[in-house]
């Protein structure tokens, strides 16, 4: 009798354990050395939503350099590889001094396959303060970065209305 | 003794345990995924109508055509009451309530680009302290969260509604969030659905669970403990005695030719019993303990029917058989009394051995009792048959004593065949006793004075003694 009670006792701790999952121990996939890549915009010193009254500078490795553009019913379609990463710097205020550090980097990594992508990319947010990354793989970052694929207030406007894969900034050759 | 534990208990256990377990686990598992699924599909249905409400929103506000927003949540609201649907500004204030939006949008173009509004007091609605809604202006994350109150049950979502670059040519670039939506759903049919769910699952389980014990345990009960109980009991009986006890199982299974088994084993014990009848106690015990043939000092005692020849004259066959059986039971069953073990019936003659420290005296009983009995009851009872019998204590060599195919486990030496002689010495109602078995009486039983007799084999006289019957005196009585 007693084995039968242990044996029911142990089946139903393993059970009640088999279902506790482990939980994901966060991954830092942001690369420090980001500041020896090309700058592709390094003058954003205008509020914009979701940045809102916060300096920017934006950085491309040499992956997106790589980015291939084609002409379709006379519209341009950018279309970055996968590994390409922009990496964009937030800092304190509009008008940062140039010794000042960003407090945050808002970050596109081209990855289709990655399940928390989106559209193609994706966006995390990287607290250099705490030194934590989360994934944005709700709307926030996504749905406004898809009005770079047509006419916006921004850089050069995209004034052709051209398809720049989410990118207000796009690498051109001769940067 | 082993303490004794019922395996009913421990089967009843295993089944329940087993049941509670198996059918527990099974109708929780499915009871929570249809739940699940349930209150699942219901929050994508509502998420999936946010998303589209949120695109309808933002396509009709970019052309400037806010007012087609504000009457679409009018319409919606009209459709389904249980459906609620709000914009709100991020401070909580209700929008399309006053003229703010308006105004900063007229600014923001330089031009009035629409005309103000009368404000209406009473339609204003302002979301205060409700840490969802400052959650989600906060996070810039959908929210969604369900929450009971007075017996309703309401699934609520709050989604950011972005000021995406396209907007902030008329809203402005210096915040991020346009709005706020608020759809809120009326559950409560879904989660009655949920709680229906687990009562019937709860109900099923108990029912299948009270169904099922009661089946197996009743197949347990007749089909396995049950038969076994019985064969346990029959075994009881055999070892008591009773041969008459069978199994009576029904079962064409293991355990019906387990019955069977134990049925013959049963049978085959009482042919044996009744075979030990004709075989001496010491053959038996030979058989058991593989003996082969071993030395041991006995009495031997023989009995011989005097006359028997010239009686067999005169009597049928059947009389003989008849009187010979009475007279060899009624011998047979005084010397088992005292302990002694029938060796064997040769004709009217039995030899008989008694062992034991008090070998001399048991066989002395044995034969004066014989005596006592026959010179009561011989005409009576014995047709007149009378019985000579001679008592010697001695070594003898003890063993089977045969061939490969029959043998009796008996005794054989000088002592044998002096006992022998002794009894064929012996009058009818005496009982000739050696010097051996003399010594070894202590004088307990009375004799008569030794005597000198000489005997085949034996070239010297030999002395014996004459044992005189008990009277009512006697001690030995």
């Amino acid at each position: 009798m007693k084995k039968i009670i242990l044996i029911t006792v142990i089946s139903s701790l393993f059970l009640f354990l088999s279902g506790c999952k482990n939980k994901e121990t966060a991954r830092l996939i942001v690369p420090d050395n980001y500041t020896n890549w090309t700058i592709t915009a390094d003058n954003l010193n205008y509020p914009i939503p979701g940045h809102e009254n916060h300096f920017r500078r934006v950085f491309i490795n040499s992956t997106g350099k790589k980015v291939m553009t084609e002409k379709k019913n006379g519209r341009v379609f950018y279309n970055y590889p996968k590994g390409t990463i922009i990496i964009k710097e937030i800092y304190p205020s509009l008008n940062p001094k140039p010794e000042t550090k960003p407090i945050s980097l808002s970050v596109m990594i081209k990855d289709p396959d990655n399940p928390k992508s989106r559209d193609g990319w994706v966006w995390i947010v990287k607290d250099l303060k705490k030194n934590t990354e989360k994934i944005i793989d709700y709307e926030f970052c996504y749905d406004c970065h898809t009005n770079a694929n047509e006419p916006h207030p921004y850089g050069d406007g995209n004034p052709n209305g051209d398809f720049r894969d989410d990118v207000f900034f796009p690498y051109k050759k001769g940067n | 003794m082993k303490h004794f534990k019922p395996i009913t208990r421990r089967v009843n256990t295993i089944i329940i345990l087993s049941l509670v377990f198996g059918l527990g686990m099974t109708t929780a598992y499915f009871s929570y995924n249809e739940n699940s699924a349930l209150i699942s599909t219901t929050r994508n249905n509502l998420h999936q109508q946010s998303d589209i409400l949120y695109q309808s929103i933002k396509n009709a506000m970019l052309p400037g055509n806010a007012p087609i927003a504000v009457s679409l949540f009018t319409d919606i609201r009209d459709i389904n009451p249980a459906y609620e649907i709000m914009l709100f500004r991020e401070n909580g204030v209700q929008a399309f309530s006053d003229n703010t939006t308006i105004d900063t949008v007229n600014t923001n173009l330089m031009r009035k680009k629409f005309s103000e509004r009368l404000t209406q007091i009473n339609d204003m609605f302002t979301i205060h302290n409700d840490p969802q809604f400052t959650s989600t202006v906060l996070q810039r994350k959908t929210s969604a969260f369900q929450i009971s109150d007075k017996g309703q049950t309401f699934f609520t979502i709050y989604k950011p509604l972005l000021n995406l670059p396209k907007c902030a040519v008329c809203h402005g670039s210096d915040h991020t969030i346009r709005g706020i939506i608020k759809i809120r759903s009326n559950i409560t049919p879904i989660v009655k659905k949920q709680r229906i769910n687990l009562l019937i699952a709860g109900a099923f389980f108990i029912l299948l669970l009270l169904f099922l014990t009661l089946l197996l345990t009743r197949f347990f009960k007749t089909k396995i403990l049950g038969p076994v109980k019985h064969i346990g009991t029959v075994c009881t009986e055999v070892t008591s005695g009773n041969f008459n006890s069978r199994v009576t199982i029904n079962n064409e299974d293991e355990i019906g030719v387990l019955g069977d088994t134990v049925n013959t084993m049963v049978e085959g014990l009482y042919e044996r019993f009744q075979l030990s009848k004709f075989v001496s106690s010491s053959t038996i015990n030979s058989i058991k303990n593989k003996e082969e043939g071993f030395k041991d000092s006995i009495t031997l005692f023989f009995s011989d029917i005097r006359s028997f020849t010239a009686y067999s004259e005169n009597k049928t066959p059947e009389q003989i058989v008849e009187n010979l059986n009475k007279i060899l039971s009624m011998q047979t069953e005084i010397i088992h009394k005292y302990g002694g073990d029938v060796d064997k019936y040769v004709g009217d003659e039995v030899v008989a051995l008694f062992t034991g420290e008090e070998k001399e005296i048991n066989a002395c009983r044995s034969a004066l009792e014989i005596q006592k009995e026959l010179a009561a009851r011989s005409a009576s009872h014995y047709d007149g048959l009378q019985v000579g019998i001679g008592l010697n204590t001695g070594e003898v060599i003890l063993g089977m004593i045969g061939s490969s195919q029959r043998a009796d486990f008996t005794v054989i030496g000088d002592h044998v065949n002096f006992a022998s002689r002794l009894c064929d010495a012996a009058k009818p109602g005496q009982v000739i006793i050696s010097d051996s078995v003399y010594t070894n009486l202590h004088n307990r039983f009375k004799t008569s004075n030794p005597y000198k007799i000489k005997v085949k084999g034996k070239e010297k006289f030999q002395r014996v003694y004459i044992l005189t019957p008990l009277t009512k005196e006697d001690p030995e009585v």
